[in-house]
């Protein structure tokens, strides 16, 4: 969350920063601001969105950094606002992350430097100013800044009278894209992929000092050289193409996104799956535990994947909130695979939990949608869901892809492990190739949710309930609605409802229930009679409404074992057109950012 | 300069696969019509695109996005959709001081637009592109002066046509023609031709005559004619997408195009005229020939396929049998006859063993075909057919 945009060339900067910061409001829209630089430094900031937000005019100014901001430390105010400025007002940065020590630095530099808000960010201009009054370079002066500071960040510093921007990462993300002539800066390549798709990621300590047309990267003291990559996302694949909101056109997005997370890992005549992992089978046969840890949607996608592994990889798969995660003395390290699910591949308490894991010594696998971030590097290995840049708050066609590449992965698994029938790899493969297609015919009854989606915006309170795969799909249904529309929505396993939740459902209150393909359906239309008796709307999510007998269905087509999967694609519209209904901001859901890169 | 693609007609000689997809979104050589369209479009004077979209407009937006080659596409909603004038006037406010606009259903060459372009620049009049066909009274019969419209008449009976020119639906239009449009109104709808047809009383219309590439797609064998012309052209897709597989042991003739992530099983035979869209499985001694086959198809073993359009997700059974041929075959209650025509099934379409199509059978999205069934004429959507 936070994001950071830089540029340094010879185009009119005060525009380029302003647009890198409307590309990366995902990440965070309760303020914003903009530093130029040349002999001075300009300042612009705003409570608020982006738009709020003028760029300053500074026709002078060769670069300039950008910040648009979601609050951790002090209120979302313009003076709390990034960037930053020393007592000189010569110094500006922007930052990304928790400086832990800050109240300790900032006591000690109170008594000769005037500090304006309450952020742990300011400290860090103000001490480069004490560094810079030595006549050292900027980077030196940041080099030395870093040395005092603790907890992660990721920092842009521009200072009047020096030439180029300085930049620095421990933890949080930062990558630099490389133009003609010109140089940019990005907490992610949202931040300016419109204008380059060469980027260079930094890793933790590296300290660079760029100008348009070198960048000269350090760590440690020592001048180092990292890759160059070339990134396949376009720029056009992260705009809206003609749709109201990010959320409904990644919604439409999925059969693609399924397709490219399933194409060429299957092969047919086989019936195996190459998901190019480089964990070595024998390690592979030899676990006795995979633990997944994981957070929000990808926690879901987590559970969903535990129902997968378990009866065909025949092993016991415990799923770990990673915020809640610790590695136990009582689990073999040896025996154990950590797998960290995590879109961004940023989320600072998944990359925590993998950290603490693999301290312990246990293997570690990622998941993620997200080419050379944090967790590729950190994890022994990774697989890649395919799902393309996604943007809106709310996750959704990542989760489909997480549940797809995981259903893959457990019939590698499986096979390497010689625990799955060939029936069973038969029956997993076909579901996944009938997905692309039954999720998009989902998409072409859009129309019957949205109409029901416009019944139910009035109503008190949404609860889901679903068994075995359809217990994670009721989970993640619930908290798209709750996301997106504020509405309070839960998720239960169908069967708890009677040990309590019960007591909550009126007839102001509707039911989804998952009645699909392994969900247990037969058992959970008790449940739904049990509410149907105090009143409750129910909606049966079913590809068999003649046999679920329920007032209100969505049809959705029969898709064997991963069928729950197309039965949250239909919760997800129904989520997008209840909020719509409301006339909520979809794409900026109040009080939450994209990734949450703050433990 | 920009021109305005119209993609919001509904397409109805074409369902059930226009119920789903705008009528620019159905392939040919497994690419959409509007993808030719905007291929044409990138080699000319054209650097942005108005798509006036409608129903199902989320098809285009996902597929096309907000670029195609060098050109920028950005999207105008028509709702309601009345007519292809009123189509026009939606997109108004984002038009400069001249423009093309051209109909998303009709494959034509960069030269035609280069064409029209040129001699609007010539004679600052609008343009319209005529070319001439061997049944005109199917479209917009054209009357000329040298080289003005001095008559317009659509759909004209067959002895009633004044020349064997049509309009063939791109042209080049300056702001005039909104005063012209606003003129219009048949029964609420504003259709352009109608507002040509009054323009040309009082003022000029330039034609440019036109003999390259015009391919119209409204009815579904114009889809199997059309797509058996373009393979093995530079329009059809020069090598099977990522990831395919086809076993060594199946037979695939030259120039079939196909899909990402398809598998052709042993001893298939795809013979001519064939596009298999992305995800297609064409099961183990299964022949295919004169069919295109959208997205996500599977064709169970043994099955025969010919003269065939098979809707996106469609599943038919081992032993199927669509034999293929020439049949008459009734579309929006218009008799047509001796076409070729082995069957159009929709999408989600779930066929059993042996099932046996007659050949013009057109069946409607997510009927299910029980096992033996003999199939003929139209089955509506939602149908499920079983044995008697």
């Amino acid at each position: 969350m936070c994001g950071i945009i830089g540029y340094i060339g010879p185009e009119e900067t005060g525009r380029i920063v302003h647009q890198g910061l409307k590309n990366l409001e995902y990440r965070g829209y309760d303020s914003a601001g903009i530093a130029l630089v040349d002999d001075t430094i300009t300042l612009a900031k705003t409570e608020g969105q982006v738009d709020e937000l003028t760029a300053p005019r500074a026709d002078g100014a060769t670069a300039g950094i950008g910040h648009t901001r979601w609050s951790t430390h002090g209120e979302p105010t313009e003076t709390n606002a990034h960037p930053h400025t020393d007592c000189t007002g010569e110094v500006a940065v922007v930052h990304n992350g928790i400086i832990e020590n800050y109240e300790a630095l900032k006591a000690e530099l109170s008594d000769t430097h005037v500090f304006e808000s309450e952020t742990d960010t300011e400290v860090i201009p103000h001490f480069i100013e004490t560094q810079l009054e030595d006549g050292v370079s900027l980077l030196s002066a940041v080099q030395r800044t870093t040395h005092q500071l603790e907890g992660s960040y990721a920092i842009a510093v521009t200072a009047a009278g020096h030439e180029g921007i300085v930049v620095a990462r421990r933890d949080s993300p930062l990558l630099l894209g490389h133009g003609d002539d010109a140089t940019y800066v990005g907490s992610d390549a949202t931040a300016f992929i419109e204008h380059t798709n060469r980027v260079t990621y930094l890793e933790s300590g590296d300290i660079a000092r760029i100008t348009p047309d070198e960048v000269a990267i350090y760590n440690d003291g020592e001048r180092i050289e990292r890759e160059t990559e070339t990134l396949e996302w376009d720029a056009e694949a992260a705009g809206k193409s003609g749709y109201e909101h990010y959320m409904l056109k990644e919604i439409h997005e999925q059969p693609r996104a399924l397709r490219q997370a399933i194409s060429g890992r299957i092969d047919e005549f086989a019936t195996s799956v190459d998901l190019d992992v480089a964990l070595p089978e024998e390690y592979l046969r030899s676990v006795d535990e995979i633990q997944i840890v994981a957070c929000g949607t990808s926690y879901h996608a987590g559970l969903y994947a535990k129902g997968l592994l378990e009866p065909h990889a025949d092993v016991r798969v415990t799923v770990h909130l990673a915020s809640e995660y610790a590695f136990t003395e009582d689990r073999d390290p040896w025996r154990t695979l950590v797998v960290a699910i995590t879109q961004s591949g940023e989320t600072a308490d998944t990359l925590s939990a993998l950290r603490d894991a693999s301290r312990a010594g246990a293997r570690t696998l990622a998941l993620t949608n997200t080419l050379g971030s944090t967790v590729t590097r950190d994890a022994d290995d990774t697989v890649f869901i395919r799902a393309g840049p996604e943007i809106g708050v709310a996750a959704t066609k990542t989760f489909v892809s997480q549940v797809a590449t995981a259903a893959l992965l457990t019939v590698h698994l499986g096979q390497v492990r010689d625990t799955l029938t060939s029936e069973a790899a038969t029956e997993l493969l076909e579901s996944l190739r009938d997905l692309p297609g039954a999720v998009q015919q989902v998409l072409d009854r859009e129309a019957t949710i949205k109409r029901a989606a416009e019944t139910y915006t009035d109503s008190e309170a949404f609860f889901y309930i679903g068994r075995q795969a359809g217990y994670p799909v009721a989970l993640e249904s619930a908290l798209k609605l709750k996301e997106i529309s504020y509405d309070h929505a839960e998720g239960f396993a169908a069967g708890e409802l009677k040990h309590g939740p019960l007591a909550l459902v009126t007839p102001d209150t509707p039911v989804i229930a998952i009645l699909t393909e392994e969900a247990a359906a037969e058992k959970t239309i008790h449940n739904v009679k049990e509410v149907e008796s105090r009143g409750a709307p129910v909606i049966g999510v079913t590809s068999d409404p003649v046999t679920t007998d329920v007032a209100s269905t969505f049809e959705i087509p029969s898709c064997g074992p991963l069928e729950p999967v197309v039965a949250n694609v239909a919760l997800q519209l129904f989520a997008y057109h209840v909020a719509n209904e409301k006339g909520r901001p979809i794409d900026k859901p109040r009080n939450l950012a994209k990734s949450v890169t703050v433990e | 300069m920009k021109a305005v693609v119209l993609a919001a007609g509904k397409g109805r000689r074409l369902w059930p696969l226009t119920e789903n997809r705008p009528k620019p979104m159905l392939p040919v050589a497994n690419r959409p019509i509007l993808e030719h369209i905007f291929d044409a479009l990138a080699q000319t004077a054209v650097s942005e695109v108005l798509c006036v979209v409608g129903a199902n407009r989320e098809r285009i937006q996902n597929h096309v996005g907000g670029t195609y080659r060098d050109l920028e596409i950005s999207y105008v909603v028509q709702e309601p959709q009345l007519g292809t004038g009123h189509a026009l006037l939606q997109a108004e406010s984002l038009l400069g001081e001249s423009f093309i606009a051209l109909n998303g259903d009709r494959i034509i060459d960069a030269e035609l637009i280069e064409a029209v372009i040129d001699r609007q620049r010539e004679t600052t009049e609008p343009v319209m592109a005529i070319t001439r066909v061997k049944e005109p009274s199917r479209y917009g019969v054209v009357a000329l002066d040298g080289k003005t419209v001095i008559g317009l008449d659509e759909q004209p009976l067959p002895d009633r046509t004044k020349s064997n020119y049509i309009n063939a639906g791109v042209y080049a239009f300056g702001p005039e023609i909104f005063a012209a449009i606003r003129r219009i109104d048949t029964h609420g709808e504003q259709a352009l031709t109608d507002a040509l047809a009054s323009y040309i009383d009082d003022r000029r219309l330039e034609a440019v005559r036109y003999r390259g590439t015009w391919l119209d797609i409204s009815k579904p064998w114009d889809l199997l004619t059309v797509n058996s012309t373009l393979l093995g052209t530079e329009r059809a897709p020069k090598a099977p997408g990522r990831s395919t597989a086809i076993d060594e042991s199946a037979v695939v003739a030259d120039g079939t195009a196909i899909g990402d992530d398809t598998v052709i099983h042993p001893q298939a035979a795809v013979l001519g005229g064939v596009s298999l869209g992305d995800n297609v499985s064409v099961g183990a001694g299964t022949i295919v020939e004169n069919a295109i086959l959208l997205s996500d198809v599977t064709l169970k073993r043994g099955a025969v396929v010919t003269d065939c359009i098979v809707g996106a997700n469609t599943t038919l059974g081992p032993n199927t049998t669509i034999e293929g041929g020439r049949a008459d075959v009734i579309l929006e209650e218009t008799l047509h006859q001796d076409v070729t025509l082995g069957a159009l099934l929709g999408d989600n379409v779930a066929g059993g063993g042996n099932v046996t199509i007659t050949p013009g059978t057109i069946v409607g999205n997510d009927v299910t075909l029980g096992s033996g069934t003999y199939v003929s004429r139209q089955v509506d959507d939602d149908s499920h057919v079983q044995r008697g």
